[in-house]
C-alpha cells in the first residue's frame, strides 16, 4: 500500500462531500410542481414556474451556467445600476479596506495605550464594553443622520464595527509582553519609543495580527450588509438588485463569490500573521 | 404662443387653445409640435416678441386694432427698430441650465417609467442635462438621499413631498412636487390559495403588504378594506414592504396579499405565486401614484436646470401616454441597468393585455397610465387620509399645503412648452370606489367616514 | 573609591503586607562593597532578597531605604553601565543572535554605522564560540547557546559592572560546566567587576572572590563575607586538590544548611550591619584534629595563616 498523504486524502473526502451535496441539490430540485391546464396564448405570458412547475430554486447546472457566465465577463460597465461582478467586487473590497485601515489606524495605539496603562485601560473599559456589542447594522441610520453621506457613512459602519476585535487584541497582546524583554529594554536604556517600537511591537505582533484577522471578517460582513441596505454600488447592492429580479440564481452565486473573497482577505492576513509569528 | 394675425379666417385668436392643429400651426399635432426641435426656437422666439407686444400695447383691444391695421410683418418690424428683439430672444434661448450633471434616484418599479426612459431614450439629454438615473434600495433611503443631496432629484411616491414638507416621519424640509408620474398601475394581488376568497368581508385577520407608510398604496387599500367594513388597524395587519419581497413574502405565506406597484403584481401572477384581485385604476381611475419630486432649494438655485429636468419628464410622459411606444418602453427600461425585469412581464403590464393569474387574459389598456398634471386635488385627497389614519394630527390647512407642494403653476408653463395641454383647473374633483370628493370641502369627506383614527 | 566600585548602603526592601496588616521586610540594613575587578558572589536561600538586590542594583527596582553607588554613580534607574544577564536569556525570539547582540550595541552606540554595530557585535559573539551561530534564531539553539548569546550581548556593552542572576541555573550540569569554564577563562582576560547571584557552592568557589552569605528571609540580613581563599588562577580540573578547597566548602555548605536559618531566628547579637564579619576559611595544620576554621577579624588585612598558597 502507498502511503497517501494527509492531504491528498483529505482534499478527496472534501471533494467526496460536495459531489454528493450537488448531487442531493440536483435531486431536491428537479422535482416538478402542480401544472394546471392552460390556455398556450396564456401560457405564453407567464413564466416557466407556473406553466411547467419548474422548480423556482435553481438547480447547480443553472447556477454553474450563470456564474461561468458572471465571471467571464467580470468588468463590463453597462450604466449607473448594472456593472460587472469584478466591479462591483472591487467597491465592496475598496469600501472594506480603507474603513479597516482607518480602524486599524486607530486601534492599534489605542490598544497599545490600554495595554501599557492600567489607568487608561481602566478609564475606557467602560466604553469599550458598551459599544462593542452595537451591531453594525444599528449604527447605519445614525451614520446616515449625521454623516448624512451613504458611501461615507458605510465606511464609517466597516470602521466603528472593526475597531473592536483589533484593539482589545492589540491592548492584550501589548500588556501580555514578557517581562523579561521589557526588562532587557530597560537595561539597555531603550527611550519608551524605542522599546514600544523595538520589543513591544514584534513582541505582541502575533496576538495584533490574530485581532485583524478577525476584524477583516467581521468588516467584509459588515459592508455586504450594509450594501444591501444603501444601494448604489458594492457586492451588497449586487445582491439585492438581483434578489429585486427574484433572480436566485444570482443570489447564490454571489453568496459563493462573497464567500471565496472572503476567504481570500482572511488568508492575506493569515500569511501576514505567519510572518510576524515566533516561536517561543 | 405665436404670434397670431386675430382676424385670419380660421377664427382662432391669439390665446385660443381649442382644436385640432398645433400652436404654432405647422404641426399635425400638440405631440409632433412638441418633439419639433426647429420650431422650438421659433416658439422662443415668437414668445419674446408676444410678450414686447403685449407690453407696448397691455390693452388687448388696442393691440388687436393695431394689428389689422398695420399687420404682423410692419408692426414687427416697428418695435424692432427700438426694441433689441435678437438680444432678448438670445438671452430667453440661453436659459441654460446651471448644473448639467444631475443624479436623479429611482425605485425599480413601472411608475417611474418617464424618468427612467427619459435617460435611454435620450430625452434627457436633448435638454442639454447629462442625467444619471440611479436605482436606490428602497423609499426611505431614496427620501434620505435627496434630503441629503446625493440626488437633486428624486421619484417618489406621491404623498411623500407633502410628508417631508410637513415633517412627518422626517425633518422638516420644503419639498415641491411638479410632476406626477404614473396614474393607476397598482393592484392588489393575493395569494393563489385565496383565489376562492374574493369578497373582501372575508379578509378578516389577512395580512397585508404596502411599499410604504406614506404611500397611495396604503390609502387606497385601508379606503378598500373601510369600504367593506373591516378597520384596517384593527381586523387586518397591514405590513410595510419592499417591493421585491412581496412576491418572495407572498409565496413564502408570510403575507396574503398586497396593495403594491407593478411590475409585482405581474411578476406575482408570472411565477404563479398570485393573483390579480382587482386594479387600482377600479378603484379610483385617474389616482396618482408616484411622483417626481425636488426639494424647494434645488428649484430655488437651480432655476433653469429644474425647468430643463422637468421638461425632459414631461415629454417623457407625453411619449409614454401613447398605445403605439408602450411595447418599445417596455424593452428600453427592461434591462438590468434599470428595471431588470422579464420584458414580456413589463410588456404585460405598460399595454394592458395581461394574464390575471385564475387563467384569463384580460385586455385593459388603462391600465397603467402617465400623465403628469399634479392636481391639487389629488394632494388634499392625500392629506384626507394622512389624517384619518392619524398620520397628521392637528389641523391642516389643505389648500396651503397642497398649493405649496403641488406646483401646478410650474407644470402648467411647462407643459405648454412642450406643446401639451394641461388643465385648466388644478381643482378637479374624483370619485373614489363611487363616492364623490369634493376639494373645497376636504373637513367634511374626512367626517364622512364610519372608520377612521381622527 | 575606584570607578568600579559598589557600595550598598544601607539597603532595605519592604512591601506592604498583601493582608493590608504591616509590612514584610524582604531584608533590611544590607551593607557591603565591592572593589574593583572583583568578582562578587551572593548565596542565599530562596526568599532572601539576593534577586532583588540585583534588581535594586540593575535599578529595575527600587529600595525601600538605603542607597547604592555604583560605578560612582548613584544608582537611580537602569543603566548601560550595569549590564544584566538574566536567569532566563531573555533573548528576543524575533530577532537573531547576532540581531539580539546588535540590539544592545546600538543602544550603546547609537551613533554607529550598521557595519560597526555588526563588527563589534560578531566580536562578542566569537568570544563566546556562537559566530558560527549568528543567523540562528533562538528556537534554533539550545539552552546553552542563548545563555552564551546573552553573555555576549552583555558584554558587548563593555559595561562598567555585570550583574549576573543565577545565569546557569537553568540549564543543564554539563552545560552549566562548560559555561562556567567560559566566565573563568573571560574572568581571567577581562578583569570585569561581576556580581553574581547563585545558590550553587560551587560555582561560587570556582569563580567569586568573594562570597555574601545572607540568612533566610523574611527579614534576611548579611551573615557574613566568605574570601574565597582559593588560588586567583583557577581551573576546575584540579581545584578541588587545593587544601583550603574543603575548608572553604564546607564552611559555605554548612552555612546553607545550618547557620542560615539558626542566624535568622535568633538576635544577631553584636553584629554590626554596617561591617559584616569577614571570613577567610583555610586549612590550618594542626596537631589536634581535622582542619579547623580561622576565624579572622573584620579587618581585611590579616595575613592568611596558611600551609602553602
Amino acid at each position: 500500500m502507498i502511503a497517501i498523504p494527509l492531504n491528498v486524502r483529505a482534499g478527496l473526502v472534501s471533494l467526496l462531500i460536495l459531489a454528493t451535496l450537488l448531487i442531493a441539490w440536483h435531486i431536491a430540485v428537479s422535482g416538478s410542481g402542480p401544472t394546471a391546464k392552460v390556455d398556450p396564448e396564456y401560457a405564453k405570458l407567464m413564466g416557466a414556474t407556473a406553466t411547467q412547475g419548474k422548480s423556482a430554486m435553481p438547480g447547480p447546472i443553472e447556477v454553474g451556467q450563470k456564474l461561468w457566465g458572471l465571471v467571464s465577463d467580470p468588468f463590463y460597465d453597462r450604466g449607473t445600476n448594472d456593472k460587472g461582478i469584478g466591479i462591483q467586487l472591487g467597491y465592496s473590497i475598496g469600501r472594506v479596506l480603507l474603513g479597516f485601515m482607518l480602524a486599524a489606524m486607530v486601534a492599534i495605539p489605542l490598544g497599545f495605550i490600554v495595554g501599557m496603562s492600567p489607568l487608561m485601560s481602566a478609564a475606557l473599559n467602560p466604553f469599550i464594553q458598551i459599544l462593542k456589542p452595537i451591531s453594525p447594522l444599528a449604527w447605519m441610520p445614525l451614520a446616515l443622520y449625521t454623516i448624512k453621506d451613504s458611501s461615507i457613512s458605510a465606511i464609517f459602519v466597516i470602521f466603528i464595527c472593526s475597531l473592536w476585535p483589533m484593539l482589545i487584541n492589540t491592548a492584550f497582546g501589548v500588556a501580555s509582553v514578557r517581562k523579561d524583554w521589557v526588562n532587557v529594554a530597560k537595561t539597555l536604556e531603550m527611550s519608551p519609543g524605542r522599546t514600544a517600537w523595538r520589543v513591544i511591537l514584534p513582541a505582541a505582533a502575533p496576538t495584533i495580527l490574530t485581532g485583524m484577522r478577525i476584524s477583516i471578517g467581521i468588516a467584509w460582513l459588515v459592508i455586504v450588509a450594509a450594501e444591501m441596505l444603501v444601494g448604489g454600488t458594492g457586492i451588497g447592492y449586487f445582491v439585492w438588485n438581483e434578489w429585486n429580479n427574484l433572480s436566485i440564481t444570482n443570489v447564490i452565486n454571489s453568496i459563493l463569490l462573497i464567500g471565496v473573497v472572503g476567504m481570500i482577505l482572511d488568508q492575506m492576513l493569515a500569511r501576514l500573521q505567519g510572518a510576524v509569528a515566533y516561536a517561543d | 404662443m405665436s404670434f397670431e394675425n386675430p382676424f385670419k379666417k380660421t377664427g382662432r385668436t391669439w390665446n385660443s387653445r381649442s382644436g385640432n392643429g398645433c400652436s404654432c400651426g405647422r404641426h399635425a399635432s400638440e405631440l409632433d409640435h412638441a418633439l419639433d426641435r426647429s420650431s422650438e426656437d421659433a416658439r422662443i422666439r415668437s414668445a419674446v416678441e408676444e410678450t414686447v407686444l403685449r407690453a407696448v400695447f397691455p390693452d388687448p383691444i388696442a393691440r388687436r386694432t393695431f394689428l389689422s391695421t398695420v399687420g404682423s410683418a410692419t408692426a414687427l418690424a416697428a418695435i424692432a427698430s427700438v426694441f433689441p428683439y435678437a438680444t432678448v430672444t438670445e438671452a430667453f434661448a440661453q436659459a441654460t441650465p446651471e448644473k448639467k450633471d444631475l443624479k436623479v434616484g429611482f425605485i425599480p418599479i413601472t411608475c417611474a417609467t418617464p424618468i427612467i426612459m427619459a435617460k435611454p431614450m435620450g430625452f434627457y439629454e436633448k435638454q442639454g442635462l447629462n442625467v444619471d438615473v440611479v436605482k436606490t434600495a428602497g423609499w426611505a433611503v431614496i427620501r434620505d438621499k435627496t434630503l441629503n443631496k446625493e440626488y437633486d432629484a428624486a421619484h417618489m411616491l406621491a404623498p411623500m413631498p407633502l410628508a417631508i414638507s410637513l415633517g412627518v416621519g422626517s425633518a422638516p424640509v420644503p419639498f415641491a412636487m411638479p410632476a406626477v408620474e404614473n396614474i393607476n398601475g397598482q393592484a392588489i394581488t393575493l395569494s393563489i390559495k385565496h383565489k376562492d376568497k374574493r369578497d373582501p368581508k372575508t379578509w378578516k385577520g389577512f395580512k397585508f403588504g404596502v411599499p410604504f407608510d406614506y404611500s397611495m398604496h396604503n390609502y387606497l387599500l385601508r379606503y378598500y378594506l373601510a369600504e367593506a367594513g373591516l378597520d384596517p388597524d384593527t381586523d387586518v395587519q397591514i405590513r410595510s414592504v419592499p417591493p421585491p419581497e412581496m412576491v418572495a413574502n407572498l409565496r413564502a405565506d408570510n403575507i396574503d396579499g398586497f396593495l403594491g406597484p407593478d411590475p409585482f403584481n405581474q411578476r406575482a401572477v408570472f411565477d404563479g405565486a398570485g393573483f390579480i384581485h382587482i386594479l387600482s385604476k377600479e378603484m379610483w381611475d385617474g389616482h396618482p401614484c408616484c411622483a417626481f419630486a425636488a426639494s424647494k432649494e434645488f428649484i430655488t438655485t437651480s432655476p433653469n436646470t429644474y425647468a430643463a429636468l422637468l421638461r425632459a419628464i414631461i415629454e417623457a410622459t407625453a411619449f409614454a401616454t401613447k398605445d403605439e411606444n408602450r411595447k418599445q418602453i417596455a424593452a428600453g427600461i427592461a434591462p438590468a441597468n434599470y428595471l431588470n425585469q422579464p420584458e414580456t412581464v413589463l410588456e404585460q403590464v405598460l399595454t394592458g393585455t395581461y394574464a390575471d393569474g385564475l387563467g384569463k387574459i384580460v385586455k385593459d389598456p388603462r391600465r397603467v397610465d402617465f400623465d403628469p398634471f399634479p392636481y391639487q386635488s389629488f394632494a388634499i385627497w392625500i392629506l384626507t387620509q394622512m389624517k384619518r389614519w392619524g398620520q397628521i394630527k392637528g389641523d391642516v390647512d389643505y389648500k396651503a399645503v397642497a398649493e405649496q407642494v403641488y406646483l401646478t403653476t410650474d407644470t402648467t408653463k411647462l407643459m405648454k412648452e412642450v406643446g401639451l395641454t394641461p388643465p385648466a383647473d388644478p381643482l378637479k374633483g374624483f370619485s373614489v370606489m363611487g363616492k364623490a370628493f369634493d376639494p373645497t370641502k376636504p373637513a367634511e369627506y374626512l367626517a364622512s367616514f364610519p372608520i377612521k383614527r381622527s | 573609591m575606584t570607578s568600579n566600585h559598589i557600595s550598598v548602603q544601607g539597603l532595605s526592601r519592604r512591601f506592604p503586607d498583601p493582608t493590608g496588616k504591616g509590612e514584610t521586610v524582604v531584608f533590611d540594613n544590607v551593607w557591603f562593597d565591592v572593589a574593583e575587578g572583583e568578582f562578587f558572589c551572593v548565596i542565599g536561600h530562596s526568599g532572601c532578597g539576593k534577586s532583588t538586590i540585583l534588581n535594586i542594583l540593575a535599578g529595575l527596582d527600587r529600595p525601600s531605604g538605603g542607597t547604592i553607588v555604583a560605578g560612582g554613580v548613584h544608582v537611580d534607574g537602569p543603566s548601560l553601565d550595569r549590564a544584566v544577564i538574566f536567569q532566563g536569556h531573555a533573548l528576543m525570539p524575533w530577532l537573531t543572535a547576532l540581531q539580539n547582540v546588535e540590539l544592545a550595541v546600538t543602544s550603546r552606540h547609537p551613533g554607529w554605522t550598521r557595519a560597526q554595530a555588526r563588527e563589534h557585535a560578531m566580536k562578542f559573539l566569537a568570544l563566546v564560540h556562537l559566530d558560527h551561530a549568528a543567523h540562528k534564531k533562538p528556537s534554533q539553539l539550545s539552552g546553552g547557546m542563548k545563555q552564551r548569546v546573552g553573555i555576549a550581548r552583555a558584554l558587548s556593552l563593555e559595561p562598567k559592572i555585570l550583574l549576573m542572576d543565577e545565569p546557569f541555573s537553568a540549564l543543564d550540569a554539563l552545560t552549566r560546566g562548560s559555561l562556567q569554564d567560559e566566565v573563568l577563562e573571560m574572568r581571567a582576560r577581562t578583569k570585569q567587576t561581576t556580581f553574581m547571584i547563585t545558590h550553587d557552592v560551587d560555582e561560587a568557589m570556582l569563580l567569586a572572590d568573594k562570597i555574601l552569605l545572607m540568612t533566610n528571609g523574611p527579614n534576611a540580613r548579611v551573615a557574613e563575607i566568605v574570601e574565597n581563599t582559593l588560588p586567583k588562577l583557577r581551573s576546575r580540573t584540579d581545584l578541588h586538590k587545593h587544601p583550603n578547597y574543603y575548608p572553604l566548602r564546607n564552611h559555605l555548605i554548612d552555612f546553607l544548611v545550618t547557620r542560615s536559618a539558626v542566624m535568622a531566628k535568633g538576635d544577631s547579637g553584636d553584629f554590626d550591619p554596617k561591617n559584616p564579619p569577614l571570613i577567610r576559611p583555610t586549612h590550618a595544620v594542626s596537631a589536634v584534629g581535622p582542619p579547623q576554621l580561622l576565624s579572622g577579624a573584620p579587618a581585611t588585612d590579616q595575613a592568611p595563616v596558611t600551609s602553602a598558597a
